[in-house]
């Protein structure tokens, strides 16, 4: 009764509503500020009189928009990569392997991800303030590579955890040598794992702020610092024109990780 | 010649988690125990830290800050994700696929472009208070930026899916049966949600308000930026103390009883509910 949407009678109307709103009050502030972007108001008034592609004029003109984009986009591509061949590395031992402590350790590799991010972002400021790594490329990249790493575990241990390792056992059997067994019969049944591991890491990694806030010095600096900087001084709609890129890019990326799930589904 | 993972020896196999697992030993265990340590050796040995922090009524009140508005974005959150996912798991799949849609679109939107919006919407001459002068709710504009208000409404923004997806998927597993029963047995609607529905929903209820909870509690990017700095939280705390003050200690202090209250709710839930967080 109360789980068949066609007999909920009027209480059908009224979950269909809260719903609605509910999709409404999540889809408005993002349209609203594509809408923005294109608007001709410095203030930011809604509905806009005119629409103009100044902003956007204006967020290419500025090379710090374009040397913070191209900074994130070099640190979240090294930390997709350190953090999917890390995690697989990590997975396999935490899939296959048969030593004490696994599910300790499963549970430490995911405390990054439990941990408010401001308690990690502080420590390792300390530390890298020591180490001389403030303000470099690597400081960013070990910094993003620790909270993006449990995401990319658990995706991959869970495509590992759907593959049988007898079929990798059944083509040693037949001649394959472990590695060459390891790389063309295991890595490509988890690749979806892989794939998604990436992406999200990427992702984790592209729009880090709290993390980046700490790491970043005046002359390096990531998208979202640039953002967060501008938006302590003023609201001014270069940053809708910013968000509004940044909310092409998830769309896309959300299509690319839409499309990997069909594939493996299929 | 058969390698660590290989048939042969798949008993063994910690080595290939060991890159990872020194990079969180040198990046992570060490720093945090660092930090947390310079609490009660800064600026000299002691508790001096706790004291002051747990002693005075400017820190106390951040503390309860953090807890009212963590409180308040929690039940909310649990209000409207109740209805919400109880919907979407009866929902004709074609429906509930766009307003998962539009879920997974607003939860991977970037953080700070999700701020700002909320900042632009509830400034005093913002979309927000321009509608609620238009329908006459008000006749001048609220406040509704710099404080705890703009505050619970961007951290409810944020929050929703986290609540709505584990939600979802504890009302997706329960079975329609059961309920049809409650009905043969002569329940009415309202007796059936009551004593049926929300029994059987309680632990993702339980669960996802928890874990909503906890992350609210360490928030930083939406305090800071819709809080307004006389509105502080925990977090914000945090970071104030290490960068503006350049207190360690006291910084130290701070991300130290953040730090165990997280994890005693972390602690709560896997005794509670024996599962996995997330």
């Amino acid at each position: 009764m109360l789980l068949d949407f066609d007999k909920l009678g009027a209480w059908k109307w009224i979950l269909s509503a809260v719903c609605a709103l509910m999709a409404l009050f999540l889809l408005l502030p993002i349209l609203f500020i594509v809408a923005l972007s294109f608007g001709d108001s410095r203030w930011l008034i809604f509905p806009p009189q005119n629409w103009t592609l100044k902003w956007y004029g204006e967020l290419f003109a500025d090379p710090r928009w374009l040397a913070a984009a191209w900074t994130s986009a070099r640190i979240a591509l090294i930390v997709m990569v350190l953090s999917v061949v890390l995690g697989l590395l990590a997975s396999l031992a935490l899939t296959r392997g048969t030593f004490r402590g696994r599910a300790v350790l499963r549970a430490f590799f995911l405390t990054p991800m439990v941990l408010p991010v401001v308690i990690i972002a502080v420590a390792l400021y300390a530390a890298f303030l020591r180490l001389g790594l403030n303000g470099t490329l690597a400081g960013f990249v070990i910094a993003h590579l620790i909270v993006a790493l449990p995401f990319s575990i658990i995706t991959i241990s869970g495509a590992l955890e759907t593959f049988d390792p007898s079929i990798e056992d059944a083509a040693i059997l037949c001649g394959a040598s472990p590695w060459e067994a390891r790389f063309r019969v295991t890595l490509p049944a988890i690749s979806h794992g892989l794939f998604s591991a990436a992406i999200f890491s990427f992702l984790i990694s592209w729009d880090e702020v709290v993390l980046a806030i700490f790491m970043a010095s005046p002359t390096l600096q990531t998208l979202p610092v640039k953002v967060w900087t501008t938006l302590r001084q003023d609201l001014t709609p270069v940053i809708a024109a910013a968000s509004t890129l940044l909310v092409a890019l998830t769309i896309l990326l959300m299509i690319v990780a839409a499309l990997i799930r069909k594939g493996k589904s299929r | 010649m058969l390698s660590f993972f290989s048939p042969a020896r798949r008993g063994s196999g910690l080595g290939t988690a060991l890159p990872a697992l020194l990079l969180l030993l040198a990046f992570f265990v060490i720093p945090v125990a660092a930090l947390l340590s310079r609490s009660i050796t800064e600026p000299e040995l002691g508790l001096h830290n706790y004291r002051t922090l747990l002693g005075s009524a400017t820190y106390l009140q951040i503390f309860l800050n953090t807890f009212m508005v963590s409180a308040v974005v929690t039940l909310i959150t649990v209000l409207i994700a109740f209805p919400v996912s109880w919907a979407l798991a009866i929902m004709p799949p074609r429906l509930s696929s766009v307003i998962f849609a539009i879920i997974l679109l607003s939860m991977w939107t970037n953080l700070l472009a999700r701020t700002y919006a909320w900042m632009v919407l509830l400034q005093q001459t913002g979309l927000v208070n321009r509608i609620l002068m238009g329908i006459g709710l008000t006749d001048r504009p609220l406040q509704l930026t710099n404080n705890l208000v703009g505050v619970t409404i961007g951290m409810v923004y944020i929050m929703l899916p986290f609540m709505i997806l584990p939600l979802y998927g504890v009302i997706r597993k329960i079975d329609p049966a059961v309920l049809q029963a409650a009905a043969l047995c002569g329940a009415t609607r309202g007796q059936a949600l009551r004593r049926v529905l929300l029994p059987l929903a309680a632990p993702g209820i339980a669960s996802g308000a928890l874990m909503v909870f906890v992350m609210s509690l360490g928030y930083f990017v939406t305090p800071a930026l819709l809080g307004g700095t006389s509105n502080m939280m925990v977090a914000e705390l945090i970071v104030q103390q290490v960068q503006s003050l350049v207190n360690w200690g006291m910084g130290g202090a701070a991300a130290f009883v953040l730090l165990v209250i997280t994890l005693a709710i972390y602690a709560v839930q896997l005794r509670v509910f024996g599962t996995e967080v997330r």
